[in-house]
């Protein structure tokens, strides 16, 4: 035995040392591709219409039990809420059973109950499937929905909605749906504390009683069950469940934007831009496009990590922890979205590289080799997701409620290697619309929002609250000011109303500054009801704008026109110093906003409404009822544009008091015009006004 | 006394009998390198997971380079000396894997998930890993700002994100669980090159390691292969620094107010417990269970159904290598005050101090156990990572096969033990998490 013991280490040090070289320079080759066998399941139908599916697999003592209903979207309006509160409040009382004896009995075999709105599931060991059977179907079939548990779910719905608020991610989902959908969409409205303070238990038993039938429902088990214990679970635990006629509803197909538009809600303090770019895209489940598709978005940024957005933006920029996209079919109107959490500073820089790899996809045929990866990856994933039983069970469900070929999913794996790198460009093409996007960020809009402007056709951010309401940042204004008493105190700021209507004629004489260029200024108001503006340069008028009384005009480089329309509107408001005291005879209703602040300084913030519409809105100093601010939106051959003009430096001459430096933004130009000297009831005639 | 045996003795029956928990059969061995191999062969479906699990974790670091283990495995994925920078991911997803990481307070965790035939291709990639990462400037650039995003988006941009760190800032005072897994930025970025090297070299080493795989292959020659790739690395030199301090005991409540710009008032209670593995940790678990697993658990029956005080309420441990933490954790109702909910929490709590739980009750604990180890191990990545977590933090593999037996010895009066024990005033920090109006405008 001796022999034995030294040669025992002898051997094993040989072993150690005849260890295969590997060639550590390459990836070692694969091996044969294993097959990949899909999973068996069985159907059935019981006499009420209730479709069951059954995939048995025995590998672990638990089955699992999930009842769908395939029922149209419903646009739930002002009571938005009020279905996944049927959901919610299904397993909190039956005629049977109170919500803790409900709690009880699933806690105590260890095993869980949900209810949704449109469904229900469940699961245990499997020696306790009857246990849970037992409650499932009383649940299902005779809930109560008591009252008190309503009250306690609108509490904690109302608590969710406040917790949300600081919430980017929560914003983002909401807003990007309301942008994409829009809010009268099922796909896009938001339940708000309006319409959760609005749902009665009516709402919730009406909604109960008219979807939840065995005609529309799908009963999938999956798990330690044979399919004949499965048919006779379903039959007794299911089989007195009521059919009966649904409710169906079509909805307006939405739309997408005729140009890119940036949506922005503003969120106080964030660190980081929640961006979520989408549009609606006509793509249903097992479309013959389906599957290039699916091989397209994830060249862009599906699950891989070596996809288009995650190797841009994290891999090469460092802009974000993650970069991806998506694209869902979907029966009704599916949707694509890429999506990324950037900080501030890189958020304009971020959205240019979205749009610049979405852009391309459209337009360039992608490589082989990145078509051949992708593959590889998907190819993958179809077989790693066959671990889970409950894959085959969605299989099989998705093939009945989509009406897909029996072999869908057999021949899955054929029909992704069978996509061709044409078939990505045709399909990008078809789905993609780089100039149809809904540019949606959840983010700091001090830091962030007007960066963005550049991304929108009409060069506009459009600001939102978190539940897609226009977005204002004012604090109300306090009890008794009102848009009356913001008028008076601007006219007392000028001088007093008295003083105004013995205001004849107004001359101001100064510079206007046009970039580099300073040019001579003279305007002139008489009457309330004439004007006359003129800019020279070196005694040669470089542009003249008169305005008689009744007609108007205007000539730049010896170019004259006639002022008509809005345009003629316009321009008598302006030569009224005193319209904001008889706003009516312009058709406008003045309305306070509330305080906002300009340069730190609290503003009174006055909307000037025509018709319903935003004409103008005007900024006056708390402190002082100066008129500090006046900004409108107007049409113009690049669309429309804001014109934001400040008034400061405010100078009083024989008891009138009015701004010697005004400066007009309009996108990025700046014009600035300095009064020199204001001239009181000067005498001026009526020829000075004369039109061109 | 004859009575009371006998019933302990049916309820051991009873235990024995209701293991429903499927047997994971496994081999381990050791490489001469130190390297512990850990092998589960299951052939359901053709995939394998290859997982190597390193010992080292934020409680390694030096207090004065924090967030190092973390950032490391950012930089693991750049590449080695036969591996370019960012091909790692794309071998994986090139041959239809997946693969990522993620790093503990003790320990950093790397896998890939592969079809059956691509077996070796997962273990070149980590033994490159393990042999000779390559770490370039421009990548520890790159993964510097992606960290920041990281900790941005999971921390800074999140509804009360901060509520691990402050939680264990005020729970820590000595040991180094008392800093974030994620962190110092500062710290990062002060880091040397030579700091990084010095680090792979102590820690990432096989005698730290265990490369744990499950799924479809073939145990006799999957060990050739682990042989051919990793037995040439060399074993580590450095002694691997494992901090020995210990937490002080305490012996006053710590009780603070963070302010932020959530809405709704959060309340954490945490209370300092054994490590993982003490009979004591079980009897926590349980009592935990007791108190937030399901509708009609204690918390939510009463604080959350019946009193609304709480849109949440939970208890949970964190289970670590050192003694660790249980919370309760619950989150306001709006307009509700939240003493009002401490309070409630605390009732609840001295009620299991004064009154032994039913037995039905102790027996629904048992049901949920059992239910929750059957459910465990469903995926051959989920086994990969266990087998390797209980050799790691207790030596002993087969736990994956007997831990259960520890939750379910846990009687009424051990879990009404642990309570008197552990969960009182002194033992705890108690943090309110408040709206600020400041702090809501972003100063």
């Amino acid at each position: 035995m001796k022999f034995f013991k030294y040669i025992l280490p002898a051997i094993m040090l040989l072993a150690a040392c005849s260890a295969p070289k590997i060639d550590r320079s390459k990836a070692p080759a694969a091996g044969p591709a294993p097959a990949i066998s899909l999973g068996e399941y069985s159907t059935f139908k019981l006499d009420n219409g209730l479709s069951v599916i059954v995939v048995q697999n025995n590998k672990l003592p638990r089955v699992s039990y999930r009842m769908t209903l395939d029922r149209a979207p419903i646009f739930e309006g002002s009571k938005a809420g009020y279905v996944s509160f049927a959901g919610d409040l299904m397993k909190t009382g039956t005629t049977n059973r109170s919500k803790s004896e409900i709690d009880e009995a699933i806690d105590f075999i260890g095993g869980d109950l949900n209810t949704f709105s449109t469904g229900i599931s469940g699961s245990s060991l499997s020696k306790h499937s009857d246990a849970l059977l037992e409650v499932m179907s009383d649940v299902l079939l005779h809930p109560t929905f008591p009252e008190e548990e309503l009250e306690k779910a609108r509490k904690q719905a109302l608590s969710g909605l406040a917790s949300a608020k600081t919430s980017a991610d929560q914003i983002s989902a909401n807003i990007s749906n309301a942008a994409t959908y829009g809010l009268s969409h099922p796909y896009g409205e938001m339940q708000t504390e309006k319409t959760t303070n609005a749902i009665t238990r009516d709402d919730v038993v009406s909604y109960y009683n008219a979807y939840f039938r065995p005609n529309i429902a799908y009963l999938v088990i999956v798990g330690d069950v044979t399919v004949e214990q499965a048919k006779e679970q379903a039959n007794k635990y299911f089989g007195s469940w009521k059919a009966d006629q649904t409710p169906r509803a079509n909805y307006a197909t939405p739309s997408n934007p005729s140009g890119n538009r940036v949506v922005f809600v503003p969120l106080k303090g964030a660190v980081q831009s929640v961006i979520n770019i989408c549009h609606t895209v006509e793509l249903t489940p097992g479309h013959p496009d389906a599957i290039a598709v699916s091989v397209m978005n994830n060249i862009l940024g599906g699950g891989v990590f070596g996809g288009r957005l995650m190797q841009n933006l994290r891999e090469d920029k460092a802009y974000t922890y993650g970069a991806r996209s998506n694209v869902s079919p979907d029966r009704i109107i599916g949707e694509f979205s890429a999506y990324a959490s950037v900080r501030n500073e890189v958020t304009d820089s971020s959205i240019t590289e979205f749009l610049y790899e979405i852009d391309l996809l459209t337009r360039e045929r992608v490589a082989d080799s990145t078509l051949v990866f992708i593959k590889n990856f998907m190819n993958g994933n179809f077989a790693r997701s066959l671990e889970n039983p409950q894959t085959i069970a969605n299989f099989a469900l998705n093939t009945e409620l989509n009406g897909l070929p029996k072999d869908y999913y057999a021949t899955y794996l054929g029909k992704l290697a069978a996509v061709t790198a044409d078939d990505i460009l045709r399909v990008a093409k078809k789905y993609l619309k780089p100039e149809n996007l809904n540019i949606t960020v959840v983010g700091n809009k001090e830091e962030v929002g007007e960066k963005l402007s550049v991304f929108a056709a009409n060069g506009k951010v459009e600001y939102f609250d978190m539940y897609g309401q226009p977005w204002s940042d004012l604090m109300p204004a306090p009890e008794g000011v009102t848009a009356q008493t913001v008028i008076n105190a601007y006219f007392n700021s000028i001088g007093g109303m008295d003083q105004m209507k013995k205001l004849n004629t107004l001359v101001e004489v100064g510079k206007m500054n046009l970039g580099p260029m300073a040019l001579d200024f003279t305007r002139k108001f008489k009457d309330n009801n004439k004007m006359l503006m003129v800019v020279e340069m070196g005694g040669q008028v470089f542009m003249r704008q008169a305005l008689d009384g009744e007609r108007g005009s205007s000539s730049q480089m010896g170019q004259t026109e006639n002022v008509e329309g809005d345009e003629l509107a316009g321009l008598k408001k302006e030569a009224d110093l005193m319209y904001l005291n008889r706003p009516d005879q312009y058709g406008l209703t003045p309305v306070l906003k509330g305080i906002g602040s300009i340069d730190d300084q609290p503003v009174y913030v006055l909307d000037l409404m025509k018709g319903g519409a935003l004409k103008s809105t005007e900024y006056f100093s708390v402190e002082s009822g100066r008129r500090l601010r006046s900004s409108e939106s107007v049409d113009t051959p690049q669309g429309a544009m804001e014109i934001v003009v400040d008034y400061s430096n405010f100078k009083t001459t024989n008891g009138y008091t009015f701004p010697a430096n005004i400066k007009q933004l309009v996108g990025p130009q700046v014009i600035e015009i300095v009064i020199d000297e204001m001239q009181i009831n000067k005498r001026l005639t009526d020829s000075d006004f004369k039109v061109d | 006394m004859r009575y009371l045996g006998l019933i302990a003795f049916t309820l051991v029956a009873f235990v024995i009998q209701t293991n429903a928990q499927r047997k994971i059969d496994f081999v381990e061995y050791d490489l001469k390198n130190g390297l512990h191999v850990i092998l589960h062969e299951d052939h359901s479906t053709p995939i394998v997971a290859v997982t190597v699990m390193y010992h080292v974790g934020s409680k390694n670091e030096n207090p004065e380079r924090t967030g190092m283990a973390h950032f490391f495995e950012h930089l693991l994925f750049e590449g080695s000396e036969n591996i370019g920078r960012g091909e790692f991911s794309r071998y994986i997803e090139n041959a239809g894997g997946v693969l990522n990481a993620n790093t503990s307070n003790d320990r950093t965790f790397y896998y890939e998930l592969l079809p059956s035939n691509q077996l070796e291709l997962g273990l070149w990639l980590e033994s490159e890993r393990m042999m000779h990462a390559k770490v370039e400037l421009e990548g520890i650039e790159t993964q510097r700002e992606v960290v920041k995003e990281e900790k941005r988006q999971r921390m800074d941009n999140q509804p009360y994100g901060m509520l691990l760190a402050e939680t264990m800032s005020h729970a820590y005072t000595e040991h180094p669980y008392k800093w974030t897994t994620i962190g110092s930025m500062e710290h990062l970025n002060a880091a040397k090159e030579a700091e990084f090297q010095q680090f792979y070299r102590t820690f990432y080493v096989p005698n730290n390691a265990i490369l744990s795989i499950a799924g479809d292959f073939n145990i006799e020659d999957t060990k050739k292969l682990i042989d051919a790739y990793f037995s040439e690395i060399p074993k580590g030199t450095f002694a691997i620094p494992r901090p020995t301090v210990v937490e002080p005991t305490k012996t006053a409540e710590v009780r603070d107010t963070v302010w932020g710009k959530d809405q709704l008032p959060l309340v954490v209670q945490a209370y300092h417990i054994p490590a993982e593995g003490d009979d004591d940790y079980y009897a926590v678990s349980m009592l935990n269970k007791l108190l937030s697993d399901g509708g009609s658990s204690r918390l939510n029956k009463s604080v959350v159904d019946e009193k609304q005080l709480a849109i949440f309420a939970g208890a949970f441990s964190f289970g670590m290598e050192d003694p660790g933490l249980t919370l309760t954790f619950s989150m306001a109702n709006m307009g509700v005050d939240p003493s009002e909910l401490e309070t409630a929490v605390n009732e609840e709590v001295d009620r299991v101090k004064n009154e032994l739980i039913t037995e039905k009750e102790l027996q629904k604990l048992k049901n949920q156990i059992e239910s929750e180890f059957v459910g465990g191990n469903a995926s051959v990545a989920g086994i990969a990572e266990s087998l390797a977590n209980y050799r790691m933090y207790f030596g002993d593999t087969n736990l994956i096969n007997t831990e259960i037996d520890k939750y379910l010895a846990v009687t009424a009066e051990d879990i009404r033990a642990a309570a008197r024990k552990y969960y009182t005033p002194e033992n705890r920090v108690v943090l309110y998490f408040m709206f600020d109006e400041n702090a809501a405008n972003g100063n």
